[in-house]
C-alpha cells in the first residue's frame, strides 16, 4: 500500500503527510482499532477510514486527496 | 525486588554449583536483580543478591572471582563468569519471554486452564488424562491462586508430571512479588515458577502449535513485536481481543500467512472456545473448575487435522 502512495506525483506528495502502520506491532494494532477498521489493507485520510481491503487506483486516490485538501482550504 | 526494565536481563546456566541458573540484569554496567535459581542455599543467595544490587559490574567482579566452594567453583565464582560473559558479549540477553519446545511430536495433548491453586483438581484431572491416553499435559496458568494452598498445587503439578506455563500470577510469584492476601510461598516454589516457560510450542497432527496464558507477556520488560510468536500473541490479544471481536477476523485472516503456528492456545479468558480460520485453529482454554466441576481439554491428532473436546471429570 505504501508503494502506491510513494508513487503519487510530487504535487500531491507536497500536500500530504504519510504514516504507515505495521500490523504486526502493538502500535499498528492499536491504530487499526482506533480507526475501527476490519480488513487489510486499509487507508485512512484525515483520521477517517476511506478504503478497506482494497488498494485504490492512483487516480481515485489523488482525486480523494485533492477533494479533501480543497474542502479544508476553502473555509 | 522488581525489575525496572531499564537493563538487559541475562540467564546464565551454571556449572558445578547447586543452583542451575543465575538470573541478573545489567543496566549501564550496574548489576540488578541478581538471583540464584534452582537450588543451593536460599538465604545466602538472597543476601548475595541484595548486597550486589546497584553495584558496578567491575566492582562486583573483584568481590566474586575465585571464591571456591565445590568443584573448584562457587555461586559467586559462577556469577563472576556470568557477568564477564555478558560484558564480553558471549552471553546474550534473555528474551522477554521464554519459549520451550516440546521435544516430541504428540498425538494426544491435555490442556488445563486456570488451576487457581486447587491441588485436588490436579489429581482428579491428571487421573482423567491418564485414562484418555494423554501423552503430555500443559497447564496454561495460572497454576497458583490468590487465596489458595499454592505449595500443594505446585507439588501436585510436579508429582503428576504436568508441564506448567507461567500465567500472570505465577509470573508475579516467580518474580518474588508479594501478592496481597496470598499465602506465603517458599523460595523453592518461587524458583520452580520462574523456571517454567511463558510459552510452550509443540507438534500435533503435523502442525506446529503454541500455548500461552495471555496478554501480560506483552508487558514483560524487553518484549519485542518481532520476537518469535509475538505476531500470534499480538493478533490474539490485541487485534481480536482473544477472538471475541469477530469483526476484525478479515484482518486476522490477512495476517495468517505470516504466522509460524497453526494451532494457537491461550488461557487468559477462562472460557472455552474454538475458532478455525484458514486452517489455523485458535483454542481458548476454560478454567480447571467451573460450576459443572473439574474440566480439561483434549487435543487429538485426527489424521491431518486436530480434534478438540472438553472433558468433564465425574
Amino acid at each position: 500500500m505504501a508503494e502506491s502512495v510513494k508513487a503519487l506525483p510530487d504535487d500531491v506528495q507536497e500536500i500530504i503527510d504519510v504514516r504507515e502502520w505495521d500490523m504486526r506491532t502493538r502500535p499498528g494494532v492499536q491504530r487499526f482499532r482506533e480507526l475501527k477498521a476490519k480488513s487489510l489493507p486499509s487507508v485512512a485520510l484525515d483520521e477517517e477510514l476511506v478504503y478497506e481491503a482494497i488498494i485504490p487506483g492512483q487516480e481515485e486516490l489523488i482525486a480523494e486527496i485533492q477533494r479533501r485538501f480543497q474542502r479544508k482550504n476553502a473555509s | 525486588m522488581n525489575s525496572n526494565g531499564k537493563g538487559k536481563r541475562y540467564i546464565y546456566r551454571t556449572e558445578g554449583v547447586c543452583p542451575a541458573e543465575i538470573h541478573f540484569e545489567l543496566a549501564d554496567d550496574t548489576l540488578e536483580q541478581v538471583r540464584f535459581v534452582g537450588g543451593g542455599c536460599p538465604g545466602n543467595a538472597q543476601l548475595v543478591g541484595a548486597l550486589l544490587q546497584g553495584r558496578q559490574a567491575g566492582e562486583a567482579l573483584d568481590l566474586l572471582k575465585g571464591i571456591a566452594c565445590r568443584n573448584g567453583t562457587s555461586c559467586p565464582d559462577q556469577l563472576a563468569k556470568a557477568i564477564e560473559s555478558a560484558l564480553h558479549g558471549s552471553l546474550s540477553p534473555a528474551r522477554s519471554f521464554n519459549v520451550l519446545s516440546d521435544p516430541e511430536p504428540r498425538s494426544r495433548i491435555g490442556l488445563i486452564g486456570d488451576l487457581a491453586g486447587n491441588a485436588g483438581d490436579v489429581d482428579l484431572i491428571a487421573a482423567g488424562m491418564k485414562e484418555k491416553g494423554v501423552e503430555a499435559a500443559y497447564c496454561l496458568g495460572n497454576v497458583t491462586g490468590p487465596r489458595a494452598d499454592n505449595a500443594a498445587a505446585l507439588k501436585a503439578v510436579r508429582e503428576n508430571g504436568l508441564y506448567a506455563i507461567q500465567g500472570e500470577l505465577d509470573w508475579r510469584f516467580g518474580q518474588n512479588q508479594e501478592i496481597p492476601g496470598a499465602a506465603a510461598l517458599n523460595q523453592k516454589d518461587r524458583d520452580f515458577l520462574v523456571r517454567q516457560p511463558h510459552v510452550r510450542t509443540f507438534e500435533l497432527g503435523g502442525g506446529h502449535g503454541l500455548a500461552f496464558h495471555g496478554e501480560y507477556l506483552q508487558r514483560l520488560p524487553g518484549y519485542s513485536d518481532y520476537e518469535p510468536y509475538a505476531l500470534e500473541m499480538n493478533m490474539v490479544c490485541g487485534l481480536t481481543r482473544f477472538m471475541e471481536d469477530e469483526e476484525v477476523f478479515p484482518a486476522l485472516e490477512a495476517m495468517l500467512p505470516q504466522f509460524t503456528a497453526r494451532l494457537i492456545i491461550f488461557g487468559q479468558t477462562r472460557s472455552w472456545g474454538r475458532w478455525t480460520l484458514e486452517q489455523t485453529e485458535f483454542i481458548s482454554v476454560g478454567p480447571a473448575r467451573d460450576e459443572q466441576g473439574p474440566a480439561w481439554g483434549l487435543l487429538t491428532d485426527a489424521g491431518g487435522g486436530v480434534s478438540f473436546e472438553i472433558v468433564r471429570v465425574k
